[in-house]
């Protein structure tokens, strides 16, 4: 496995698998991911795993107490001794997906008042909104990462032909649970925030719950669908959550 | 109980911060100042991690409905009881009835107001820290308002005596000119030499923008290396495949205006992270304020754990001092 480790500061580290986003990678990290959360790295905090890279949280403090325990190498400098755990950690992995997928559906009302810029999407493609209906409905998706919102999932696997650019003026209030596409990227609203991205249709799941454990109903690694759903069943089904 | 007579202009719950939801998109929040944080606690006899308030700019007035001990540390906003100044970095006895309030901002930007018992709001994913751009955590999940009244809980010893005088060098002084440390990395690499030989000659100015989330800078314009931007990553050279941001990363939207992301910044995105603040200085720039000027110097890994562990014996300092005092007394 290539990988090169860099700090981000000193209590963190980051294991850089290349710049490309690819499926191949995204293995790679997940099975990073599982390996540290099986085995957590002895002052490791917590971790994060992103397309291409997984950052590593740690307290040098206490990185450094345990390497003074162990007499590794350059026993003084906790990065050291981090990388030295990283380094041994992913020798014992292999190119292999070891997670299994999740598979996950997601019901999406699409357009009305739920999606109101499905009928720009389509007109930029030359599409009915019918047609982007079906083709938001019929790839798989991979969440590659789960961050820069809580609980906020980046997708992979959007077909071009139902890309669209973000509006010129992004909204101030987005509901939660709202579906939207920028660029030819596809995404869920987890919590209600301001944003960019064309919005065409709304799921009643909440992607984002304090009250469960773990909060988000989505992690890296998931692969969703998307499928269309009535208005019924939409007041229906979010009505059943609350 | 504690009623909120008038809230300040931010003034939320805040402990030691939110760990292991980083993944989920979840900041870790939390005080800002953690020196100051951790010796408001220890004068009132908290564990180190109690709920505190945390005030920026304008302090809150407060009214105590019992008898208790509280302590003021942090950036130069007066306190007051009962319309009386008292000194910050020392425990006080406040009676049933009593009231808090503060003067204008001398120095510094946030106070933190420790109660003996510390703040008791119902610990959400393991933290009373008040996240308010998700209204999780805290009092209700935002900042304080007039009429809140806040519970507080047991105090786990007793608090330092009111006779304590911590030595000069335990209390932190703060100007208008800062110094904060980096490591650099991940993406220097991506400015060109003459940008990042710049980014560490500037001073730079705090703009207006500077809360919780991060603190943007004013200076001049940085340019980043030309390149073909990898698949998945957005047209811009500034921009980078996603990936996971550390509190205190430092990345440059265009090259226009530098960014220092915070306690309740996003936890990743598409920017090059050119440096990031070593952990001690993010304390520092919690007092740190707009308009204020700040200069970036480069350090070693080695000098930001030397740094760390220069502080931890501060922190040392600050327990001796209130043991023997208690002792003595």
């Amino acid at each position: 496995m290539k990988y090169e480790l860099h700090p981000l500061g000193d209590s963190a580290v980051i294991v850089h698998l290349g710049d490309k986003i690819s499926e191949e990678t995204n293995v790679l990290v997940r099975n990073i991911s599982l390996l540290l959360e099986e085995q957590p790295l002895p002052g490791m905090i917590e971790f994060v795993p992103a397309f291409t890279s997984v950052t590593v949280f740690y307290n040098p403090l206490k990185v450094l107490q345990n390497g003074k325990r162990n007499g590794k190498r350059k026993p003084d400098s906790p990065y050291e001794l981090i990388c030295g755990e990283i380094e041994s950690a992913i020798h014992k992995i292999g190119p292999e997906n070891k997670s299994e997928a999740r598979n996950v559906e997601i019901p999406v009302c699409y357009g009305g008042e739920l999606g109101p810029d499905i009928e720009l999407v389509a007109q930029h493609n030359n599409l009915t909104t019918d047609e982007v209906i079906e083709i938001h409905t019929e790839a798989e998706y991979l969440v590659y990462m789960i961050g820069f919102a809580p609980g906020f999932p980046y997708l992979g696997g959007m077909s071009e032909k139902i890309a669209a650019p973000r509006k010129e003026s992004p909204r101030l209030k987005i509901p939660a649970g709202s579906v939207g596409i920028a660029g030819s990227q596809t995404g869920i609203y987890p919590i209600e925030t301001p944003g960019g991205w064309q919005l065409i249709g709304q799921t009643p799941l909440k992607l984002f719950d304090l009250d469960q454990d773990p909060p988000t109903l989505l992690r890296a690694g998931d692969k969703i669908r998307f499928h269309p759903i009535s208005t019924t069943e939409f007041e229906k089904l979010k009505g059943g959550q609350e | 109980m504690i009623n909120v007579k008038e809230p300040g202009l931010m003034t939320t719950v805040q402990d030691n911060g939110r760990n292991g939801y980083y993944s989920f998109g979840m900041p870790p929040s939390g005080a800002m100042d953690k020196y100051s944080f951790i010796v408001a606690n220890l004068l009132v006899g908290n564990d180190e991690n109690a709920a505190v308030l945390e005030a920026t700019y304008l302090g809150p007035t407060l009214e105590f409905d019992c008898e208790t001990t509280i302590a003021v540390t942090g950036g130069e906003i007066p306190p007051k009881l009962n319309g009386e100044p008292f000194g910050l970095w020392k425990p006080v006895h406040v009676e049933k009835g009593d009231v808090l309030s503060f003067n204008f901002v001398k120095s510094g930007t946030r106070v933190y107001i420790a109660v003996a018992g510390g703040i008791d709001v119902p610990i959400k994913m393991g933290s009373r820290s008040t996240y308010t751009l998700c209204g999780i955590g805290g009092f209700e999940g935002r900042a304080l308002q007039k009429g809140d009244l806040l519970k507080t809980g047991e105090a786990s010893n007793p608090p330092a005596s009111t006779e304590i005088t911590l030595s000069e060098e335990l209390i932190p002084k703060y100007g208008n000119r800062h110094e904060i440390r980096v490591i650099m990395g991940l993406c220097s690499y991506r400015l060109t030499e003459e940008s990042k030989k710049k980014f560490f000659d500037i001073e730079w100015t705090v703009t207006p923008d500077a809360n919780r989330v991060g603190y943007r800078f004013k200076g001049e314009p940085l340019e980043f290396v030309e390149r073909e931007q990898p698949f998945g990553a957005g047209s811009d050279p500034s921009n980078v495949t996603d990936l996971g941001y550390p509190i205190g990363s430092i990345q440059i939207p265009a090259g226009i205006e530098p960014i220092a992301l915070l306690n309740d910044a996003v936890t990743g995105g598409g920017y090059a992270t050119i440096a990031t603040i070593i952990s001690i200085d993010l304390f520092k720039m919690g007092q740190i304020k707009s308009n204020d000027k700040v200069k970036f110097i480069e350090v070693s890994l080695d000098e930001a754990i030397e740094a760390r562990k220069e502080l931890n014996g501060k922190l040392d300092k600050v327990k001796e001092t209130i043991k023997t005092v208690s002792i003595g007394g």
